[in-house]
């Protein structure tokens, strides 16, 4: 019984904090980092499904965020609609994107499969900055007012992130059943060995097609999270190359594969990248980049298992440690 | 019978790694599969597997032709395979690494483990010690284990048991016969004779891709072509002398 009232006790706490942060640091700029640091956390859980777990490295997962950006800015854009009304939009579109991307790249395997999929989000950014009907460089934008709670446009951070938390909690409570059952040990199974995994009677590209196509919804679900914050979107933002790496950063630092390492990179990667941006200001805005290429110097040289990896080694040394003593 | 390989080949681009090889395999038997390195015997062995497609052949399994069919669908029809080096889930716990197999046949996750931890069990498993820190012998039983939770008819074993010490290597005997027991046939690609001469009734002998020899393993190992495949035509036994 103990061993299980233990991590049910960290559970509790952990959510009771996420619940009472923008409580407690009630300014907007607080707030507002809050936002910022569920968004990645979302998104990074998303790619945590097919990058952490199966072990399929996607450097372009953009390309699902930036359908679900769109999609719902471009819906209010054309018809005036919510830009709820959307959001099922993308996620069709990026699950019908991910199954036909999905089909001919997970013949492929390692980097071959991580170079396909940056080059298909590349030729999505390039075509949609030139595409006039979904407003190309320029970008498409919300609605300035909300007309109503349904425009998911709100003045205050308070509903974002609220709203964020929620989606969260989704993405995490499905990733927790999908650990547990079958699909779960089969993707595990195939990120350690695609061959003992065949081996054992698992359908490979298969089991890798619905852990994309589910990793590919949630990641439109968070770039239209994104999009209604934001009230605007472009190729760069929605699309950009950066998003990608954002997303593989923020698991692989935490801990890919894992359920809450994603939440644990992006507490720390999201405050860093805030602060940077706070004392450089405009001027500083190179430096995300240079930050996130000594975070990928540093995790795959130290501890490619990423900090929740580094605990589970450290923690058990300490404990028996202190059991001697 | 209950695995045919008839005729197969497999070449690499010009070089003929297999040719031609037949192999009937009867129900609840134990075959081993032995020659030189480079003979041909692993390409034959990842063949019947489903890993390798051959060029030229057929391989029926159970009245199926499974010549092409995935390694997948060999699982799925009764045909499990180990690796020469063991492939170990390694952020997975023995239990865990076993489920894999196990779900093959049992969807739901409570018959899974339960399956599993009979499957460990019968392997002498720790079923919570991490895939990880397991040594050589540990992670070879792992292979063996996992493989048996998929529940196959026929278990291919790809040197399962080299680099044990002796001890290690009577205990996996002893594992072999006891899974033998359960009614599975097996085919066995080994290194060591001891093995080979305690488990089988029956070897096939392979040699620059042709098989060379087949019969019980007393038989094989006084054949001439065998002593010369191992050990060079300077070895071969001396015709006896013709008297006038």
């Amino acid at each position: 019984m103990k061993n299980l009232a233990v991590p049910h006790l960290r559970l509790v706490l952990l959510a009771a904090a996420l619940l009472a942060y923008p409580l407690v640091f009630s300014s907007a700029f607080y707030r507002d980092v809050g936002v910022t640091f569920l968004l990645a956390a979302i998104s990074a859980s998303a790619w945590n499904i097919v990058g952490g777990y199966a072990g399929q490295v996607s450097v372009g997962h953009s390309m699902f965020f930036g359908l679900g950006a769109y999609t719902p800015l471009l819906f209010y854009t054309l018809f005036g609609w919510s830009p709820i009304a959307g959001i099922p939009v993308g996620i069709v579109l990026s699950v019908v994107l991910a199954v036909v991307i999905g089909m001919p790249t997970f013949r492929l395997t390692g980097h071959y499969f991580s170079m396909a999929t940056i080059a298909v989000a590349e030729l999505i950014r390039i075509f949609v900055g030139t595409w006039d009907f979904v407003g190309a460089a320029i970008g498409l934008q919300g609605p300035a007012v909300a007309r109503g709670w349904w425009d998911l446009t709100f003045r205050s951070e308070l509903p974002y992130y609220y709203v964020f938390l929620a989606v969260l909690a989704v993405v995490l409570v499905t990733t927790a059943i999908v650990e547990s059952r079958r699909f779960g040990f089969y993707l595990r199974a195939i990120k350690a060995s695609e061959r003992a995994a065949r081996s054992l009677g698992v359908p490979v590209r298969q089991t890798k097609l619905k852990a994309l196509a589910l990793s590919a919804a949630f990641t439109s679900v968070a770039g239209s999270l994104y999009a209604c914050k934001t009230g605007f979107i472009d190729p760069d933002s929605g699309f950009g190359i950066l998003v990608s790496v954002q997303m593989v950063i923020v698991a692989a630092l935490g801990g890919a594969g894992m359920l809450f390492g994603p939440l644990l990179g992006a507490a720390i990667l999201i405050p860093l990248q805030t602060a940077t941006n706070t004392w450089f200001g405009g001027g500083g805005s190179g430096l995300t980049y240079i930050l996130y290429g000594g975070i990928i110097v540093l995790i795959a040289r130290f501890e490619p298992g990423g900090l929740f990896e580094l605990w589970h080694r450290i923690w058990p040394q300490r404990r028996s440690r202190a059991h001697a003593a | 019978m209950l695995l045919e390989a008839i005729n197969v080949s497999k070449a690499f681009g010009s070089f003929l790694a297999v040719s031609g090889a037949d192999l009937s395999v009867a129900e609840h038997e134990i075959i081993g599969l032995i020659g030189p390195n480079g003979a041909g015997k692993s390409t034959f062995f990842n063949c019947l597997a489903g890993d390798t497609l051959p060029t030229t052949g057929r391989i029926v399994f159970d009245g199926n032709d499974v010549t092409r069919a995935s390694p997948e669908a060999h699982a799925r029809a009764g045909i499990g395979r180990t690796f020469q080096v063991p492939a170990t889930f390694e952020d997975m716990t023995v239990l865990e690494n076993v489920m894999v197999g196990a779900y093959l046949r049992h969807p739901h996750r409570n018959d899974a483990r339960d399956h599993a931890r009979r499957i460990v069990e019968l392997t002498g498993l720790r079923p919570d010690q991490p895939g990880r820190s397991l040594g050589t012998p540990g992670r070879k039983r792992l292979g063996i284990a996992r493989v048996l939770a998929t529940e196959p008819r026929l278990l291919l074993l790809d040197e399962s048991l080299a680099g044990l010490t002796p001890t290690e290597l009577q205990e996996a005997i002893a594992l072999v016969r006891r899974v033998h027991e359960t009614g599975v046939t097996i085919v066995i690609v080994e290194h060591i004779m001891e093995v080979i001469m305690t488990l089988t009734k029956r070897v096939l002998v392979f040699n620059q891709g042709h098989v060379i020899a087949s019969g019980t393993p007393e038989a094989v190992v006084k054949d001439e072509a065998v002593i010369e495949a191992y050990l060079g035509r300077a070895h071969r036994r001396p015709a006896p002398e013709r008297t006038p």
